[in-house]
């Protein structure tokens, strides 16, 4: 089958060019760094079928990260019939390089001019045919979010595989041009792209100077004997240097530029964004807004402030899935909360319709009602909220305000000595933990990667959204959204703190440099956002029908049953779960939850979290106590959901991180998952506890604790300052 | 004990198998079930393509 590659620089459309190609759903974040490996797919609309093969995003072909090396490896050994270079035609200077750079390798190259629209909207011209004429392959332009120019760029890119191609550069007319040439002699003769491996051997590229390292004792002395132009012998600089120059001089008369006087929009839209004082605080707004939409039971504090109560049977039993209880309901509540209500009012009703059939006096009757509809339908209640939640979440990733928090964070990061490139990887860990860690990877350094992979259970995944869900109903009113948020907000913050006593206790005090483009704010995309759900429901659905379908029928059979099963039902207190729970209960009993009566179910709760943590929610509700029932102080509620938030993630998640660590690095991880969670549950329970008490008393130890904290700021910012200068 | 009683434990009992049955199956195929987005079962995108090699390790 014939194979096509498509390689270019991050976020200038490529995976959006794959899923039009190939009808593929892949994830597409309006940040860099989203595809993290390789993707295949097929295009089906050609003579011939056609592999296409999505690379990483790539500035160079240098081998200094994880990403390069795949684009490079694959392009060099799977010899690709045809490799299509997207170039995001809004930012053609830049781009180019990495073209100048495949240009060199044997192999056809299209350049697909991605973004034309956007080119368009500017009231920019790019001359294509001067462009074709310059680069000396064919150029089409294209765009892959408009599904524009991609036929035509598939059938000149199929006629194009059916020839061959010689790599050509731009340096041969410079001082690198005779080296090359004697270089390329020293090579071996059935080696292929030639070319390119000289290049690279003159820049001194690590991979190439292994492999060949006569050619390289070549290059060296070659190179010895060039006068000095103010590089100091550093070739790679003078690679680059020339290409830039050469991109600079000749490609002028392929761009056409509006005389446009001032700023674009999303120039104006960054000065209020990502303003050095107010950047942050906007962040925590918009994160609070999409909260109190998610979560909130009084829409626009409509009850706190204008004291709104709605009266009627009818409105009350709309608002709340027929929840009327003959009281007033204290505004309105989110469409959030207000689609959660209808969705277990379904469940409920399905749960009765069942009834109609069987008694839940019998085991099985007990087992599908209380059991399977009741524990899945817990979950599955939650599914549209999480959704909105999610809908959110994508509206900020496809307009690239999340690019932007990535570079407030980077600002805020560095101060602590975490790069801003670890802070993608974490923020996709809002989604799912599974991909964020598996972006840790973009990261060069073990250590920081390790770092990194740790810390990406403090972003909330989307599988303990409904635990915060359940328990924002608990909190009740209006606080549920305050809660919500609090959790999220604790999320980030104790990411901060951790990395600060990572670093603090680590060797490595260097931070690595991060350079990110910010895309230009547009419109988010309807399918983009469609797609982005889909792939949630499909997931919440299949998970919903397996994983936790299975642990309800095993927490149900363990609640409700003792050791000597085969007598039939036990009260919930005698059965093997409550057995086991109370062992295990010593163990979470100094973080204030695992107290009392119920501890046990709390903690038996917890531990069916690490199968799925959905399974958090259907296990409270087997032991009857969602639905209002969770009998915890406030301070037991953040306890509980900061152990959860911090501990060992599910086992899928702790499985990725075990591939992506270091054997090292993940016992750690492990052990740093568990005492983490456990120390903020513990220092949370009773710090909260001792504001019940004694305010004065919690604000003392609250200002301790932030002492402590900023001390350690100080003491590593110190660390970081005189490891720079040395 | 009545013959749905027997149905309804076998169903149950099939809950409980159905996941570490697709566990297994899934790891053959190349499949993962988090939520990493690679349930798709395509095996070709980056995801299924991680997951196949940790199930080949």
């Amino acid at each position: 089958m014939i194979k096509f590659a498509l390689a270019g620089n991050p976020n200038c459309g490529k995976t959006t060019l794959f899923n039009t190609l190939t009808g593929s759903t892949a994830h597409v974040g309006n940040w860099p760094g989203v595809t993290v490996d390789k993707r295949e797919g097929l295009y089906k609309k050609l003579a011939e079928k056609v592999q296409i093969v999505d690379l990483p995003g790539i500035y160079s072909l240098s081998p200094y990260t994880p990403e390069e090396v795949i684009s490079r490896n694959f392009i060099l050994d799977e010899k690709p019939e045809c490799v299509i270079n997207v170039v995001d035609a809004t930012n053609l200077e830049r781009n180019l390089y990495l073209t100048t750079q495949i240009l060199e390798i044997d192999v056809p190259v299209i350049v697909a001019l991605n973004m034309m629209d956007a080119v368009k909207a500017n009231g920019d011209k790019i001359v294509i045919e001067e462009l074709q004429k310059v680069l000396g392959v064919p150029v089409v332009g294209i765009s892959a979010l408009k599904r524009e120019g991609t036929d035509e760029l598939m059938q000149k890119a199929f006629e194009l595989a059916q020839t061959k191609r010689n790599g050509t550069t731009i340096l041969e007319n410079t001082i690198v041009g005779p080296i090359i040439a004697k270089v390329k002699e020293a090579l071996p003769q059935d080696l292929g792209s030639k070319l390119f491996h000289a290049i690279k051997l003159i820049e001194g590229d690590e991979l190439e100077v292994k492999a060949h390292p006569e050619a390289d004792k070549i290059a060296t002395e070659l190179k010895a004997q060039q006068p000095d132009d103010g590089f100091d012998g550093d070739y790679e600089a003078v690679v680059a240097d020339r290409r830039y120059d050469y991109i600079s001089v000749n490609f002028k008369k392929a761009i056409v530029k509006a005389n446009k006087q001032g700023m674009t929009k999303s120039d104006k839209i960054d000065k209020v964004m990502t303003h050095r004082i107010w950047s942050i605080p906007l962040f925590l707004v918009i994160m609070f807004a999409v909260f109190h939409f998610v979560f909130s039971e009084d829409l626009l504090f409509m009850n706190a402030i204008f004291g709104l109560e709605i009266k009627s049977e009818t409105a009350v039993n709309f608002f709340t899935g027929m929840g009327y209880e003959g009281e007033p309901l204290g505004g309105i509540p989110s469409l959030g909360v207000f689609l959660q209500s209808w969705m277990g009012f379904v469940f409920d009703q399905l749960g009765e319709l069942f009834g109609l059939f069987m008694s839940t006096d019998t085991w099985y009757g007990a087992l599908i009602i209380d059991g399977i509809i009741g524990g899945v339908g817990a979950v599955a209640s939650f599914i549209p909220q999480i959704l909105l939640l999610f809908l959110f979440i994508s509206i900020m990733e496809d307009s690239g305000y999340m690019a932007r928090v990535a570079f407030i964070m980077d600002r805020a990061f560095r101060k602590f000595g975490l790069s801003g490139k670890a802070f993608i990887p974490m923020l996709m860990g809002f989604g799912c933990s599974v991909p964020a860690m598996m972006a840790a990877r973009t990261l060069e350094d073990t250590c920081e990667r390790d770092r990194t992979i740790r810390l990406a259970t403090c972003f909330s995944c989307g599988a303990k959204a409904p635990i915060w869900a359940m328990l924002a109903v608990v909190v009740g009113g209006f606080f549920g959204d305050i809660f919500v948020f609090t959790i999220y907000l604790l999320g980030i913050v104790i990411a901060i703190v951790s990395a600060l006593i990572m670093k603090l206790f680590g060797k490595n005090h260097d931070v690595p440099p991060f350079i990110m483009e910010l895309p230009a704010y547009h419109a988010p995309q309807f399918k983009n956002l469609m797609a982005h759900l889909w792939e949630k429901l499909k997931h919440y659905v299949v998970k919903a029908a397996t994983i936790i379908a299975a642990s309800t029928v095993v927490i149900w059979f363990l609640s409700n049953f003792g050791w000597a099963f085969w007598n039939g039902m036990v009260e919930i207190e005698n059965s093997i779960l409550a057995d086991i729970g109370r062992g295990l209960s010593y163990i979470f009993y100094p973080l204030g939850w695992a107290m009392g009566a119920d501890g046990w179910k709390y903690t038996v709760a917890t531990l069916t979290g690490l199968i799925a943590k959905e399974d958090v929610v259907s296990t409270c509700e087997l032991l009857g106590l969602a639905s209002g029932a969770i009998g915890l102080s406030t301070a037991g509620i953040y306890a509980f959901a900061a152990y959860n938030l911090f501990t060992l993630p599910c086992m899928a998640a702790v499985a990725t991180a075990k591939g992506e660590s270091t054997k090292k690095g993940f016992w750690v991880t492990l052990a740093w998952w568990f005492a983490s969670s456990y120390v903020i549950s513990l220092i949370i329970y009773w710090v909260l506890e001792l504001y019940s008490v004694a305010v004065w008393a919690g604000i003392l130890v609250t200002l301790v604790l932030v002492a402590a904290i900023v001390a350690s700021g100080i003491v590593l910012s110190r660390r970081i300052k005189k490891y720079s200068k040395e | 004990m009545q013959w749905y009683e027997i149905l309804i434990a076998v169903i149950a009992a099939a809950i409980v198998a159905l996941p570490i049955i697709l566990h297994f199956v899934n790891k053959k195929k190349g499949k993962h079930s988090c939520g990493c987005g690679c349930d798709c079962g395509c095996t070709e995108c980056s995801s299924c393509e991680k997951c196949k090699h940790e199930s080949d390790k």
